[in-house]
């Protein structure tokens, strides 16, 4: 059985302009202003994913990463790149008990 | 020194914030208007007015401005973006990369953020944005560089956190008296 989607096509345009436009603005903005972009793109993904997503998803998707600010990074690093590294283990977590075991 | 609380246009510059976070009640045309005719006013080098104006509140131009600006965190219902006339300042003699122009967006800008606020409207700057997909959105005419991007809205009640918290500066931190003392 295939898998529901869980964007349409206005969400994965929405998104794709988003990615495509950040790339090339990002060619002249202040490189601690990455991480930012990135992270907006990931909250407007998960934004759209949650309500069509399975409830194992959608939990992960409202964990660390929707509490990670989409600040750009700031000068000291240390707390950032931990809420980071949470985000990413979240996530890791949630991977591996979907598709690890 | 002149009291910045009394003297309203002091406190209007003081209280000025960007908004970040705007409700999806549509802006009246006679505001934007408003907010133009004190842009019109705004300094430019030599009285040139090489900056130009591209207005719009129309949901589909807006959501399509707003999908290729990756600093348009806001869903602004309407927007001002500031354009420099490049033919026009060639024909003033300015080469394509000198920063004059670019300081003629920087006043405009600066009065079209006050004259928000005096409306009773929140707005945020866009620097972030692809000019070339913003060209084609908006139909620009050939010689018209959009520069910067100032959504328009009501604010919403809860704004999110600025994009890098800092500490606040006093004026102090950002002056140098010469000679000092």
């Amino acid at each position: 059985m295939t898998a529901p989607w869980v964007l349409d096509e206005d969400d994965a345009l929405e998104l794709l302009a988003y990615l495509v436009t950040a790339a090339r603005t990002q060619v002249d903005e202040a490189a601690e202003y990455g991480p930012m972009r990135l992270l907006t793109a990931a909250h407007r993904l998960a934004e759209a994913m949650g309500p069509r997503s399975s409830p194992e998803t959608a939990a992960a998707l409202g964990g660390p990463l929707a509490a990670m600010p989409t600040l750009a990074v700031p000068r000291d690093r240390t707390e950032y790149v931990e809420q980071l590294d949470a985000a990413c283990r979240s996530l890791a977590a949630h991977l591996k008990a979907r598709y690890g075991s | 020194m002149t009291d910045p609380v009394r003297d309203p246009v002091l406190a209007a510059i003081r209280r000025r914030r960007v908004t970040r976070a705007m409700t999806d009640e549509p802006v009246a045309r006679a505001d934007v208007e408003t907010i133009l005719e004190a842009a019109r006013w705004a300094p430019t080098a030599g009285n040139r007015h090489l900056q130009r104006f591209v207005a719009t509140t129309h949901p589909g131009t807006m959501r399509v401005v707003r999908m290729v600006s990756p600093g348009m965190i806001a869903r602004p219902p309407a927007a001002i973006v500031i354009c420099v006339d490049r033919e026009l300042a060639a024909q003033y003699g300015f080469r394509p990369d000198v920063p004059g122009p670019w300081i003629d967006v920087g006043t405009a800008t600066a009065t079209i953020l006050l004259a928000a606020q005096a409306v009773g409207l929140g707005a945020g700057p866009v620097s972030s944005f692809s000019r070339a997909a913003v060209a084609v959105a908006l139909d620009l005419p050939d010689g018209w560089s959009p520069e910067l991007i100032v959504g328009l809205g009501h604010p919403a009640p809860v704004q999110p956190a600025p994009m890098s918290a800092g500490r606040r500066v006093t004026w102090r931190d950002l002056t140098r008296w010469v000679p000092e003392g």
